[in-house]
């Protein structure tokens, strides 16, 4: 019955993590002989730092955002009861439907002067065109600005819900000592449902720092060649289709994707987010 | 990001929940005021992007820079903007709504099917290896699967593969969340006593799971398919990447193509008489959109409530 899941598993999990280790050895025009060298020159390129440090501060600006708004949002929404409560997230969830290609093409007519719902804000800031925003010292803000907006709500619905699982026992206990909302809050629920957060924490940097269809689609049409080569992940994909060099392509992503992997196994062996899901030792 | 979504262990508060009447001093009140603030200018800002994106097809590009953000068109102007798109490349928007459509329904049967089994299999028979297949099951869920697109098109080249629907069919539906959500849900909400009943009876491996353990997973199924559609509807780097020709592109990356070929987002792109404005455009993102927002609208009251909950009850 593990048949087709494990062909899967092998064919898309495995396998090309192996078929990109070796590719990443192959020669290239860049370095004929192969071999590790491709992972030097990847990183050597010219294009390499700016695009580590646009992720960087993308994620520093990111992954704070994220959990601050997301824990505070989704302590605040669980002081609400009823149908309020209700109404509230199915709100938070709109966003998330806008993803990808549609969250570019929202992002762009939010930002522009001219069309914009904000653009009332927008003129107060003395912004009349989307190219006073859409400039390369902004694209980090931007970019996270998108990323942000997109996953938060579901995030604040998520742990609005593993909020719900505190024993309302603590929570009578905690007021009958006298404990007032916020107090609880900050000392008791949040403390509790910390390992839900590191676990979004780092799910949510490893997907940002994978981030792509958002810069390549503004750079490769709206606002031509502005975030060329601007994350980590659009070198290796310009590695690949541009300088056809797959071995340096394949180098940089198998590097990005370690990354990844150790976050992956920090949370299952160093968090007890999957405590009792079979998967550690007893 | 919302692949997590149902994962966590919940159980319901709300049913047991006891309102003692608070009395609220004025800094109380004021807090309180403050919270409710917060929480409607938060979903305020939610719901505008989305408001906006489904009136702006009603405007003519010059209703659309002229009149109050808000204001409403005519329903004609969705006829209109709808028969523009069409003259996009022979209507190639068509094709590329049919591409979604066929690739998402066979990635979502795929995939749900698969990680069903082998959730299954998982928690409930003796197979070798359990604990490592868990651990790497867990490990491909974590990682975000636009991590291994480029080693997946090195794959899918050397497979002669590129280019093909079957490519971006297949990749995607290696679904380890599915298998996770799947594995969860058939060792903590299925008595293991009805699995032995049955094994007592005489029945086999997949005669239990076909008898006992598919007929009680109908909320199982929706949740897996609801996670698996949002994905791979929406899905932008895989079949960017893995496809190569208009023909066999999807929506999202036929949406990509509209960008840049058309002078709507960009005036110096295409031929400037071109019909594909900023309303069309819009409409184009729209199609887009309203499937995930109907889907998440709908199954969010099964989110909230029960099903997350219920299925991971431990």
């Amino acid at each position: 019955m593990i048949a087709p899941y494990l062909a899967l598993l092998i064919a898309f999990g495995v396998v090309p993590i192996i078929v990109a280790a070796v590719t990443s050895m192959e020669p290239s025009a860049l370095n004929p002989g192969g071999g590790p060298l491709n992972y030097l020159q990847a990183l050597e390129d010219f294009r390499f730092l700016p695009a580590l440090g646009n992720v960087g501060v993308f994620l520093l600006l990111y992954v704070p955002t994220m959990l601050i708004v997301v824990a505070g949002m989704s302590l605040l929404l669980d002081t609400v009861r009823g149908r309020w409560n209700v109404s509230l997230r199915l709100a938070y969830i709109v966003p998330a439907s806008l993803t990808g290609a549609s969250a570019v093409l929202v992002w762009y007519f939010l930002l522009e002067p001219t069309l914009s719902p904000y653009q009332d804000i927008l003129r107060a800031l003395g912004i009349t065109q989307g190219g006073q925003i859409w400039r390369s010292e902004n694209l980090a803000w931007i970019f996270a600005l998108m990323a942000f907006f997109t996953g938060a709500g579901n995030w604040i619905v998520v742990q609005y819900g593993s909020l719900q699982s505190i024993s309302e026992d603590i929570l009578e206990a905690a007021r009958i000592d006298g404990a007032n909302a916020w107090q609880i809050g900050w000392h008791i629920k949040l403390p509790l449902i910390q390992k839900y957060i590191v676990y979004m924490g780092i799910l949510v940097f490893a997907a940002g720092l994978q981030v792509f269809v958002e810069p390549q689609l503004i750079s490769s049409s709206v606002y031509p060649g502005l975030a060329a080569n601007w994350s980590l992940n659009q070198l290796s994909y310009s590695f690949a289709f541009q300088s056809n060099n797959l071995g340096g392509a394949a180098a940089l992503s198998l590097m990005l994707l370690i990354v990844c992997i150790v976050g992956a196994v920090f949370v299952i062996f160093r968090t007890d987010f999957f405590e009792g899901s079979g998967v550690k030792e007893k | 990001m919302t692949s997590i979504l149902e994962a966590e262990p919940i159980i319901n508060r709300s049913a047991s929940k006891v309102h003692l009447p608070e009395k609220l001093t004025a800094a109380g009140r004021v807090g309180r005021t403050g919270v409710w603030v917060v929480l409607l200018v938060y979903g305020l800002l939610s719901v505008v992007p989305m408001v906006w994106l489904l009136i702006a097809p009603s405007k003519t590009a010059a209703q659309l820079n002229n009149d109050a953000p808000f204001s409403f068109g005519s329903f004609a102007n969705y006829g209109s903007a709808w028969e523009h798109l069409l003259t996009f490349q022979d209507g190639v928007l068509v094709r590329w709504l049919l591409n979604s459509v066929v690739y998402t329904v066979a990635i979502v049967l795929l995939s749900c099917v698969s990680a069903i089994l082998a959730g299954y299999a998982l928690a409930v028979t003796a197979i070798p290896f359990k604990r490592t297949l868990l651990i790497v099951t867990l490990v491909a869920m974590i990682i975000p699967p636009v991590a291994l697109v480029i080693p997946l098109f090195i794959e899918i080249s050397n497979a002669q593969l590129f280019d093909t629907p079957a490519a971006v069919i297949l990749t995607s539906s290696f679904y380890p969340f599915g298998v996770f959500l799947a594995y969860i849900y058939f060792s903590t909400s299925i008595p293991k006593e009805l699995y032995e009943a049955a094994k007592v009876d005489g029945a086999g491996e997949f005669a239990t799971f076909w008898r006992i353990a598919l007929p009680l997973s109908k909320g199982l199924f929706g949740m897996l398919a609801f996670f698996s559609f949002s994905a791979s509807w929406v899905n932008f780097f895989l079949p960017y990447v893995l496809l190569g020709s208009a023909e066999n592109f999807t929506l999202p990356v036929g949406l990509g193509v509209l960008f840049s070929s058309t002078p709507a987002l960009n005036p110096g792109n295409g031929a400037q008489q071109s019909v594909i404005g900023r309303p069309e455009i819009a409409l184009a993102g729209l199609i887009l959109a309203i499937p995930i927002l109907i889907v998440f609208l709908l199954s969010s009251r099964l989110l909230v409530r029960g099903v997350l909950s219920g299925s991971v009850k431990s």
